[in-house]
C-alpha cells in the first residue's frame, strides 16, 4: 500500500483533488504504516484511529460534492500533534506520570484550527516530560527513537513529532518550542522545523512551560509544506493574550529568491566552543550557497547573546515552576492514595507524578523567584531580555534574516549525557531567539561529514517577518538534494 | 553571588513546592542544582543599571480585554471527569485542618 504520509502536502491534496485516491485511504494507509514501524519508533504515545477515519469522511465528501477547494490548507494531509496539545478524543500526558489519564477536556486552538484546515489527525506524540529536555529521555512512557539511527536520540523535547516525519508516519506534525525544542529535534532528524514568531500561533490549550516563550509551529519534510501548515493554524485567538492579529500568507515569498537579499552571519556563534567541526562546515557551506544564489553577507554582532543561555535558564524555570504549581493531584493528574491530610497528598502526588528533570526545573523556579535571590538573578535576566531583543532589532536593521548553527552537534546516543548542564548546551544557539520572540527554523541540509548523521541550519527571521526566512529557506533548500525521510523508511516520494 | 545550596535548604525548597522527595535523592539534586546556579553567573556580570526589563516579547501590549459577554463553560460534569475523587458535584479532599478522617 503506498504510504501518503511520505509525500508532501501539495501531491497529496493534488492526487485528492484529482481523485486518484480518497482521503480514507490515506488514512488507512498511514495507520498502517504507523502500526508497522512505531514499535522500533516509539514516536505515538496514542494513535487516533477514528478521528483519523471521521474526519478522511468529512473530506471524502466533500470531494464528492466538488467542494475540496473549499477544505483548508491541510485537506487530506495525515498529522500528529505533540502530547501537550489538548484535542477531544484523546488523552493529553505531556509523557508524564501526572498525566497519564488526562483526557483532554477541550481542544487547543492550533488543534482546532489544523483539523478545521483539513487534516487527518493521527494521534499523539511522544516528547520530553512537560518539554524539558533535548532528547526525549526524560518520557515517562520511554524514549523515541531516531529514524536514521535508533540508538541515537530524536532530540527534544518534540522528539515524537520531529522522529514521526523522518520515518514517513505523517506528513506534518505540530510541536512547541521554548528553547529550540522544534528546532534541535528537527535538526537531529533531518527535517524542516520551524518556530514562528511569539504570538503567531496561539498557545490556547497547549500546557505551559515558559509562558512568555512558548510557540507552536510545524515539523515537516519540506519548507513549502512548513508555510502551509503555519497557514493553517496562524492567526489571532482572543483566548491567548498575546496572539498577535498578522494575516500573513507564508508561502508568497517562496518563490522569490534571494537575489540582493542581505544576510547575517554572526562571527562569535561561527566560534563557541563545543561547535562540532561538520556542523561549522555546515553552517559555511549554506552561506557559500546564499552568495551563489546572489545574496549578500554580512557579519552582525549580537553583543548579548552569550548572556542567552544563563537569561534562559533563569527565565524558563521560573516560568516553569509558576505554570507547575497548577498540578494539584485534586483536580486532574495522578493522585497518591490513601493520605490523610491534603499537604502529605500533595507531597506524595508531585514527588512520584513528577520526573527527575521536572522535579529540578520547579525546584531552581522556585529558588530564583525566592526574596533576595530574584534581585540576583531574575531582574537581571528580564533585563538582559531588553539587551538580546535589542541586539537583534538593530541586527535586522542591517539583514532581512540571519544564518547560524542550530545545534552544536548531530544526535548523540542515548545515555550518552547525564550531566543536566551538559544537555543544556544543546540548546545554545536557539534560545535567544525565543528570549526575543524572532522566528527561525532548522533547514536540513544532508549528512555531517564526520557523523554522517543529519544536520541543520537555522535561519532567524525579524519579530512578525516569518516570510523573509521561509524565502530564504525556500531558495537554500533547491541546493540541496538531501533525503527527508530517513533510508529505512523511505520507499515512498517527497515530490510526487 | 549567592551561597551554594546546602542539603538541608534543598528539603525545605521539595517542602516549599509541594514535592516530595526520596531521601536519597537529595545528595545529588543538591549538586546538580549548584551546578546550574553556578553556570547562571553571566547574567550577574553585566552593567544593567538604567535597562528595563523585558517580561514578554511582545512590545507595546498592554491589558487585553475581551467584551464582556455570555459564553459556554464547562459542565459540572466535565469539570470534574478527570478529578481522582468527586462526590455530590465537589472535588473530594483529605481534611485540611488536621485531626480529620481522610474518607
Amino acid at each position: 500500500m503506498t504510504n501518503f504520509a511520505a509525500w508532501s502536502v501539495r501531491a497529496i491534496q493534488d492526487g485528492l483533488a484529482a481523485k486518484d485516491f480518497s482521503a480514507k485511504e490515506i488514512a488507512a494507509s498511514s495507520l498502517e504504516n504507523i502500526a508497522q514501524t512505531d514499535k522500533e519508533i516509539h514516536a505515538f504515545l496514542e494513535v487516533s484511529e477514528n478521528l483519523a477515519y471521521e474526519q478522511a469522511e468529512k473530506i471524502d465528501a466533500a470531494i464528492s460534492e466538488g467542494k475540496f477547494a473549499e477544505c483548508g490548507f491541510l485537506a487530506g494531509v495525515p498529522l500528529a500533534f505533540k502530547d501537550n496539545m489538548n484535542q477531544v478524543g484523546t488523552k493529553t500526558t505531556c509523557s508524564s506520570k501526572m498525566l497519564a489519564n488526562y483526557q483532554s477536556a477541550y481542544s487547543a486552538t492550533c488543534v482546532e484550527k489544523a483539523l478545521g484546515a483539513g487534516a487527518i489527525p493521527l494521534g499523539k506524540l511522544n516528547m520530553d516530560e512537560f518539554a524539558f529536555g533535548s532528547s526525549t529521555e526524560t518520557s515517562f512512557f520511554g524514549p523515541t527513537k531516531n529514524p536514521w539511527d535508533t540508538s541515537r536520540v530524536p532530540g527534544g523535547s518534540s522528539g515524537g513529532s520531529a522522529a514521526a516525519v523522518a520515518s514517513a508516519q505523517a506528513c506534518v506534525t505540530l510541536g512547541s518550542d521554548t528553547g529550540g525544542s522544534i528546532r534541535q529535534p528537527a535538526s537531529f532528524c533531518g527535517v524542516v522545523g520551524l518556530k514562528p514568531s511569539y504570538g503567531v500561533v496561539s498557545r490556547y490549550g497547549v500546557v505551559g512551560f515558559g509562558s512568555s516563550l512558548d510557540q507552536v509551529g510545524p515539523l515537516t519534510k519540506t519548507v513549502e509544506d512548513a508555510a502551509l501548515a503555519l497557514n493553517a493554524i496562524s492567526g489571532f485567538d482572543a483566548r491567548d493574550c498575546m496572539s498577535k492579529d498578522i494575516q500573513t500568507d507564508f508561502t508568497k515569498n517562496l518563490d522569490a529568491g534571494v537575489s540582493g537579499m542581505k544576510i547575517g552571519i554572526v562571527p562569535a556563534f561561527m566560534e563557541a566552543p563545543g561547535l562540532e567541526r561538520e556542523m561549522k562546515a555546515k553552517v559555511l557551506e549554506a552561506a557559500s550557497n546564499l552568495e551563489k544564489l546572489g545574496a549578500t553577507l554580512v557579519e552582525i554582532d549580537l553583543p548579548h547573546a552569550q548572556a542567552a543561555m544563563s537569561a534562559y535558564y533563569v527565565l524558563g524555570p521560573c516560568e516553569a515552576f509558576s505554570n507547575l504549581a497548577r498540578f494539584d493531584a485534586i483536580r486532574y493528574g495522578y493522585c497518591d492514595p490513601n493520605h490523610g491530610d491534603l499537604g502529605s497528598q500533595y507531597e506524595a502526588s508531585r514527588g512520584k507524578g513528577f520526573g527527575m528533570e521536572t522535579c529540578r526545573r520547579i525546584m531552581l523556579g522556585s529558588y530564583l523567584l525566592s526574596a533576595g535571590v530574584y534581585d540576583t538573578y531574575y531582574y537581571p535576566a528580564q533585563q538582559v531580555r531588553t539587551l538580546i531583543t535589542s541586539d537583534y532589532a538593530q541586527a535586522f536593521e542591517k539583514v532581512s534574516c540571519i544564518l547560524a548553527p542550530v545545534t552544536p552537534t548531530t544526535a548523540f546516543r542515548f545515555g550518552a549525557i547525564s550531566d543536566p548542564m551538559q544537555m543544556y548546551l544543546s540548546d545554545m544557539f536557539t534560545v535567544s531567539v525565543n528570549i526575543a520572540g524572532n522566528g527561525a527554523l532548522s533547514l536540513p541540509v544532508g549528512l555531517g561529514a564526520d557523523s554522517n548523521l543529519p544536520t541543520g541550519v537555522q535561519l532567524i527571521s525579524a519579530q512578525f517577518k516569518d516570510e523573509n526566512m521561509l524565502q530564504v529557506a525556500a531558495a537554500l533548500e533547491s541546493c540541496y538534494d538531501v533525503l527527508r525521510i530517513a533510508p529505512p523508511f523511505a520507499e515512498g516520494k517527497v515530490g510526487a | 553571588m549567592t551561597q551554594p545550596l546546602s542539603e538541608k535548604d534543598v528539603r525545605a525548597i521539595a517542602q516549599y513546592v509541594r514535592i516530595g522527595l526520596p531521601e536519597e535523592e537529595i545528595g545529588q539534586l543538591t549538586i546538580d542544582l549548584n551546578n546550574i546556579i553556578e553556570s547562571l553567573e553571566p547574567i550577574t556580570a553585566y552593567n544593567l543599571n538604567g535597562v528595563e526589563p523585558t517580561y514578554h516579547p511582545i512590545d507595546g501590549l498592554s491589558n487585553v480585554m475581551r467584551e464582556d459577554t455570555e459564553g459556554t463553560s464547562f459542565t459540572q460534569e466535565e469539570a470534574l471527569a478527570n478529578a481522582a475523587k468527586h462526590q455530590d458535584g465537589s472535588f473530594v479532599v483529605p481534611a485540611i485542618l488536621g485531626g480529620g478522617d481522610a474518607s
